[in-house]
């Protein structure tokens, strides 16, 4: 029976990435195909497009001045002009540089102002990201204009420019609100994101930080991280124990909230709303202060140790050098604490909307309590939380603050910078905020990104959410 | 089609030649603009100036950042001179706000965190002739502020205060018959402040008594700061050449084993709370109700202890004479705290010197450097002893003072007071050296089959472990 569940979940993975292939490989055997309807447009523009939407070849919102679209003509214009200003008072050296990363290096003794490397790849991202904009805009200009001389041509009158304003408010409505997002997206969120990543592929840290320049090394960290003798023992050590640990705490936390919102919705439990206060409590209170009060009951002064030595007991180093597991172990149970009741809530909100019919029914057929968990209660929860139940496993998987607010400041024998119970995030912490290597905590960050991305992923696609999302609709 | 795709190349091909020759001009020309620059101390006073000075926390509470300005205003109105409150956190990080504008003018800090500024640039090296004090501070002092830079010492901060661990005991705890018992040598003084042997002794002796529930010395060895002393004592260092070589870790070298020895059986005349720093708080408490006889820490904490004797009941009158703040008891040159036939050494410790350091990025030099000529004056270096309880590392001030604070000049001067390194590698030496200690310090509390450190060459073995996660720690990825 275990094996033939082995084989299943075997076989579902292995069908998931087969059926992944496949549709990548069709992906890009049709792309030329792809391409070639996609720039069909282009080409008729191209051979089509007459003298005016060759004036807006060259000069954007030339073409629509000359079909006396003047507003759409000038706002073009304008977009082209302010591009350009853009381009020669800075733009262009921003974009030089995001390859340079700097020439001079600057010297505050002397007043001397150099480069800044880090400004320069940011504010080169952020010229990289204009041209974008550009050339988007620049190819919807071209549209347009051959949009009006259809128009024109077929002794239709185009679009007038308040008509198409009107448009935007109603049928396009969707691209005005979308534009804002998309604006704020790409400068809060890509940008960052981009930012992060490319410093994967410089030498910044450690003694190369601004004033001094930094550089381009290509996949140097990556191949430093894979390569470095003293990395690969610790990389593996405190992954496997940050699988056990995602798995763990993230099970501990949706059972048990699980646990606790179907036991606080008997019918026979009096008082609810007081016992649900509880749980809520300790989810108001900062996370970090919550551990900070964990490590001092916890400590060999703290009330714990108290109440076994005024036992006559010995004192128990709970969270000292020698406690791997204990340590573990407090950690599970600190972070359950902080994460039960959110999955408590949720879990309660999911429960009043299950149907009381099934219950019912089953009762009728003469299901045992555990059957009905097992089979009606449970799928259901499973199939609505899933996407937070990973997005919980990925947020323990990276949980910075248990161990480094519980135990952190040990290096352990055997571990590279690190400590037996550090997780990934931890490790990825003493090394580039600890001690400055940016760029090597990026890489790891890389790397860490991937790992969840892929275990995510897998489980999404094993998960009912994926297999039998129409079921529940 | 020729003519419109003619129309669309030449439109890119525009941008792009505007986008190359505009950029590569503009990195060319910043290249060539940049000039060598010149000496910024040119003794002008840039009228109309605003500095932002940083303070530590302290000093504004106390009222002593607001004397400070109000007296430096006055002296410089003439040249239209203010100074104001930077109003930072006190551990702003210059390397990060200075280039942008945000850093302060003039910062108070640290040695340590003022010098981890010299490898950027971010603080300015000092025209060494126009420093008043110079000659009034010790040697040491102006050595944890100096660093070599463009082939040359330079001096990067003006020495304020020392930091250096003090004995903090109840002279009323002490055992009445002392002078018979406890004092071998005749001074008048206890051994048991004196000797760490008695200190070993007397409090074995008070933790038995009491059947573990009071102690003689008491403190946790989980911070380095103040256990990375007895290893120094035995010929240990952190940094070689002085602290300025960290291709040279040394907290093995000599016979630094004996240091964590005597960690070890300071440890078994403690309970287990010397062991993470659970006790770090509770300290002036346990003093205060006799919990503890002694422990050691700063001198600036003496009004915490103050505090909380007082809350106990204790007059004014019994703190004065009761609450003692003594030096650094000597160690036995048998690094064996039960061996005391080969006579004493002076214990080290970790210290640290607070100064004034002016930042790069300040637009007002010259009125910097006079208001860090002001803040080190005679006058306002005696106030704030007056007002803070500092150690001032001016030499003509503390002898004035005298007491504790002429004791800690003196250690200093003669290197019982270690100064931290100067070097920003000195960051990595906390969380080895923590670890190290949290080990040693849990060990007379493993059974006698789980000791880790029962003998000298375990203890060196576990040493030269410690040089090697700092060693690792800096350079392996540099």
């Amino acid at each position: 029976m275990e094996n033939l569940t082995k084989q299943s979940a075997k076989s579902k993975i292995v069908g998931f990435f087969s059926d992944r292939g496949r549709k990548i490989s069709e992906f890009f055997k049709s792309l030329p195909q792809r391409i070639k309807t996609k720039f069909a447009g282009a080409k008729e523009i191209l051979y089509e497009g007459n003298g005016k939407v060759r004036a807006s070849m060259l000069i954007m919102g030339l073409g629509q001045l000359m079909y006396r679209q003047w507003a759409k003509g000038i706002l073009y214009m304008l977009v082209q002009a302010a591009f350009l200003a853009y381009f020669i008072l800075r733009g262009a050296s921003d974009f030089i540089g995001f390859f340079t990363l700097g020439t001079q290096e600057s010297n505050a003794w002397y007043g001397i102002e150099g480069d800044n490397s880090v400004i320069m790849m940011l504010m080169g991202i952020l010229s990289i990201i204009a041209i974008i904009f550009y050339a988007v805009i620049y190819v919807s200009n071209i549209k347009d204009c051959y949009v009006i001389q259809c128009a024109a041509d077929t002794l239709k009158n185009p679009k007038s420019f308040k008509k198409e304003l009107a448009e935007l408010l109603n049928q396009k409505f969707y691209k005005t609100a979308l534009a804002l997002p998309i604006v704020g997206v790409s400068v809060f969120s890509i940008l960052p994101i981009i930012f992060m990543i490319l410093i994967a592929f410089t030498n910044y840290g450690g003694n190369i930080v601004p004033p001094a320049l930094v550089d381009w090394v290509g996949f140097d960290n990556f191949g430093r991280i894979l390569t470095l003798g003293q990395f690969a023992p610790t990389f593996f050590k405190i992954f496997g124990w940050n699988i056990l640990w995602a798995v763990l705490s993230t099970a501990l936390n949706y059972f048990a909230g699980l646990g606790l919102a179907l036991l606080l919705n008997k019918k026979c439990v009096k008082g609810k709303t007081i016992w649900r206060l509880f749980p809520i409590l300790a989810y108001a209170v900062p996370g970090f202060i919550t551990l900070i009060a964990f490590k001092y009951m916890f400590s060999y002064g703290g009330p714990i140790n108290q109440m076994i030595t005024d036992a006559g007991g010995t004192a128990i180093g709970f969270l000292d050098i020698d406690a791997k597991w204990t340590a573990r172990l407090i950690g599970l149970f600190a972070n359950a604490w902080l994460n039960i009741p959110s999955s408590m809530l949720l879990a309660t909100g999911i429960l009043s909307n299950m149907n009381s019919d099934l219950y019912e029914a089953a009762r009728v057929d003469g299901a045992s309590a555990w059957k009905q968990f097992v089979k009606i209660t449970l799928p259901y929860v499973l199939f609505a939380t899933m996407p937070v139940l990973i997005s919980q496993f990925i947020a323990n998987f990276n949980n910075f603050g248990i161990f480094y607010f519980l135990r952190g400041g040990l290096y352990m024998d055997g571990y590279f910078l690190a400590s037996d119970t550090d997780l990934l995030i931890n490790w990825l912490y003493n090394m580039s905020i600890d001690n400055n290597y940016y760029s090597i905590g990026a890489a790891i960050s890389i790397i860490i990104f991937i790992v969840t991305s892929v275990i995510s992923l897998a489980v999404y696609v094993l998960s009912p959410s994926y297999k039998q999302e129409e079921t529940y609709q | 089609m020729g003519k419109n795709l003619s129309a669309l190349v030449a439109h890119i091909a525009v941008i792009v030649a505007i986008i190359i020759t505009l950029g590569l001009v503009s990195a060319f020309a910043a290249g060539a603009s940049a000039g060598q620059g010149s000496d910024r101390f040119t003794g002008e006073l840039e009228e109309g100036a605003t500095l932002r000075i940083l303070e530590n926390d302290t000093a504004i509470k106390q009222g002593y950042l607001k004397e400070l300005l109000d007296a430096f205003n006055a002296e410089y109105a003439e040249y239209g001179i203010t100074a104001v409150d930077a109003n930072m956190d006190q551990y702003t990080d210059l390397e990060n706000d200075g280039p942008y504008g945000y850093g302060p003018d003039v910062l108070y800090q640290a040695n340590d965190r003022i010098m981890r500024y010299v490898d950027g640039r971010h603080i300015m090296p000092l025209p060494v002739d126009a420093i008043d004090c110079l000659d009034v501070v010790g040697e040491q002092a102006w050595m944890a502020y100096s660093a070599v830079s463009d082939g040359q010492t330079n001096i990067f901060g003006v020495p304020v205060n020392i930091q250096g661990p003090l004995l903090y005991y109840r002279k009323d705890l002490l055992p009445e018959n002392w002078e018979e018992e406890w004092d071998d040598d005749e001074n008048g003084v206890c051994d048991i402040v004196e000797y760490w042997t008695d200190l070993y002794r007397f409090s074995k002796q008070r933790k038995e008594e009491s059947g573990g529930t009071q102690f003689g010395y008491m403190r946790s060895f989980l911070e380095p700061y103040f256990s990375v002393g007895y290893l120094y004592s035995y010929g240990g260092y952190t940094f070689g050449n002085n602290n300025t070589d960290p291709t040279d870790i040394g907290h093995s070298a000599g016979n630094a084993e004996l240091g964590g020895r005597v960690i070890r059986q300071l440890a078994s005349i403690m309970d287990e709370r010397c062991i993470d720093d659970s006790v770090t708080t509770g300290a002036y408490s346990a003093l205060a109700s006799g919990e503890f006889f002694a422990t050691i820490t700063t001198p600036d904490v003496y009004t915490m202890f103050v505090d909380e004797m007082k809350a106990d009941g204790y007059s004014d009158e019994f703190i004065a004479e009761n609450l003692v703040t003594a030096d650094i008891p000597k160690l036995p040159v048998s690094g064996d705290l039960e061996d005391e036939s080969q006579g004493f050494i002076e214990s080290k410790m970790m210290g640290g010197v607070n100064g004034y350091a002016i930042s790069s990025y300040t637009d007002y030099p010259n009125a910097a450097l006079a208001f860090v000529n002001f803040a080190t004056s005679y006058e306002m270096i005696s106030r704030r002893n007056e007002l803070l309880g500092i150690v001032p590392a001016r030499s003509d001030v503390a002898s004035d003072v005298g007491g504790l604070s002429e004791v800690i000049n003196a250690n200093l001067e003669e290197g019982n007071i270690v100064v931290m390194p100067s070097i920003k590698e000195n960051a990595q030496i906390w969380t080895p050296l923590q670890t190290f200690f949290q080990d040693i310090a849990k060990d007379p509390y493993r059974t006698p089959a789980e000791y880790k450190y029962d003998t000298l060459e375990k203890i060196k073995a576990a040493l030269q472990n410690v040089d090697q996660q700092i060693y690792d720690a800096i350079f392996t990825l540099q």
